[in-house]
């Protein structure tokens, strides 16, 4: 059996679509079970069903953003397997990444070259080593997570100091305070599509302010995406 | 701590760390089972000699990660995690439902709702690569024309240039955090430094995350034992 025998096989097929199975089967009971506890704590349904529609609106464009990432790496690893890892644990500039790294470690130039030669048995070297790879985060995970949550949960309810509320918001004030410097210095194209987001999402949150347009409100961020990577092929042509 | 909000906590814990061990046993049981079936074991040097640099690189990303973003994500971050693009689609996700449903992190409402939407945006996702899956003849030439790959190779910054802007404002929830944004002026100098340097380049963001964050928390500390910082009810 060949590299891409082994790749487009029908058991790799049949495991990952099980898997697949068993992640939407896990969803679903965090879907149902965290749905039943909003009610629980008297969220409305009305604004829950606000959150579901601007979820799944949302999703769409990354969601066709990661199967263009599959389409690239389908022409070397064969389609069920990008397909299980981009479904699973997995992200498309980590998986092109770590099959490069992968390669290289294993004598080849590049990720086409080690397809070319065929050898089923770097298939499954390279299986292993993606797999293993993403594995990293669970070690942390798995023990503390509960604690991490909780006891950020605990912080935040002490009334009698105000630490802990100004404490919850410095993990997000964090991500902004490495995320802008890191796009901005990037290149000129990602500092004037950041820019450019931040703008188109100002604007809608104005216009659905100053003209009463309450449902415009759970789009913005579904819209602010498509307009601003619009934005992104004009900067490109003129920047770059 | 509420008893309701512990017995959900609780099972939501319980069941978050029983589904991923599962999944991470499957995980690694998939290239097992090709590998025995097909009799292409790879020798144990390739795997360490392939797999060398993406774990010395991705093990302490991944880690650096789940400390990263786990305090905003609650107890979603268990399906978070196993589902997989964070910072594209999963943490977006839940700082949009918070917005939304106006509440805010480590809150039992930031908490709960976090979670419907990540299970809710892990569903689709899944079900829109599988329609990619068997539609790939007719889309592939349409989504990798120059224009479309273009614009999703800037799809971060097109996403987060308007879903954080909002945090810098009063925010959402119970209680306004007043000149919040002092707390990022030294973190924000750093990582600007860092950059400009090319000592820190993307993909590595986890991990400055991580050292940035002492440094948000020293700084915020100091503001809002000085006044600087401030919380009030929102009215």
């Amino acid at each position: 059996m060949s590299f891409q025998d082994v790749a487009n096989s029908t058991l790799l097929y049949l495991l990952v679509i099980f898997g697949l199975l068993y992640i939407i089967a896990f969803a679903s009971v965090f879907l149902i079970q965290s749905y039943k506890r909003c009610l629980e704590l008297g969220i409305d349904k009305k604004t829950i069903y606000k959150v579901i529609k601007s979820t799944l609106i949302f999703t769409i464009v990354p969601s066709i953003a990661i199967v263009i990432g599959f389409y690239s790496l389908a022409t070397v690893f064969g389609i069920p397997w990008p397909w299980w890892r981009l479904s699973v644990l997995g992200s498309v500039a980590y998986e092109l990444m770590a099959a490069d790294m992968a390669a290289k470690g294993m004598g080849y130039n590049s990720i086409a070259l080690m397809a070319e030669a065929n050898d089923p048995q770097v298939f499954g070297a390279v299986m292993f080593v993606m797999s293993i790879g993403i594995l990293g985060g669970f070690l942390v995970l798995l023990p503390f997570a509960k604690k991490m949550t909780t006891g950020l949960m605990e912080a935040r309810e002490r009334k009698d100091n105000t630490w802990g509320i100004v404490m919850t918001s410095c993990f997000m004030l964090t991500l902004i305070a490495v995320f802008f410097p890191l796009m901005i210095f990037d290149n000129p194209v990602s500092a004037a599509t950041l820019f450019t987001s931040a703008f188109i999402a100002f604007s809608l949150g104005y216009i659905a302010k100053r003209f009463r347009l309450l449902w415009l409100n759970d789009f913005i961020l579904a819209l602010t995406l498509i307009l601003a990577m619009v934005a992104s092929v004009g900067w490109s042509n003129l920047l770059l | 701590m509420e008893k309701s909000n512990e017995s959900y906590l609780r099972w939501v814990h319980r069941f978050g760390r029983t589904g991923t061990t599962i999944l991470i046993i499957y995980i690694l049981m998939i290239p097992t089972i090709i590998c025995a079936i097909y009799d292409i074991f790879p020798p144990i040097s390739s795997v360490i000699l392939g797999g060398i640099g993406v774990f010395a690189l991705f093990i302490p990303i991944g880690i650096a990660e789940v400390l990263s973003y786990t305090p905003l994500l609650g107890s979603s971050c268990y399906l978070t995690f196993t589902t997989g693009n964070v910072l594209n689609l999963k943490l977006p996700c839940v700082i949009n439902a918070m917005k939304i449903a106006n509440v805010e992190p480590n809150t039992p409402e930031g908490d709960a709702i976090s979670t419907v939407a990540v299970a809710l945006s892990s569903i689709l996702t899944i079900l829109i690569i599988a329609l990619g899956v068997i539609l790939l003849v007719p889309l592939q030439p349409l989504l990798q024309t120059d224009s479309v790959q273009q614009a999703t190779t800037y799809m971060l910054p097109a996403l987060f240039g308007g879903l954080f802007l909002g945090f810098l404002g009063k925010g959402e929830g119970e209680y306004i955090v007043k000149r919040k944004s002092t707390a990022i002026i030294l973190p924000v100098l750093l990582v600007s430094l860092a950059a400009k340097l090319g000592i820190l380049k993307s993909g590595l963001e986890g991990v400055a995350i991580i050292v940035m964050l002492p440094i948000t928390l020293l700084s915020a500390r100091i503001l809002w034992k000085k006044g600087v910082i401030e919380v009030e009810k929102r009215r």
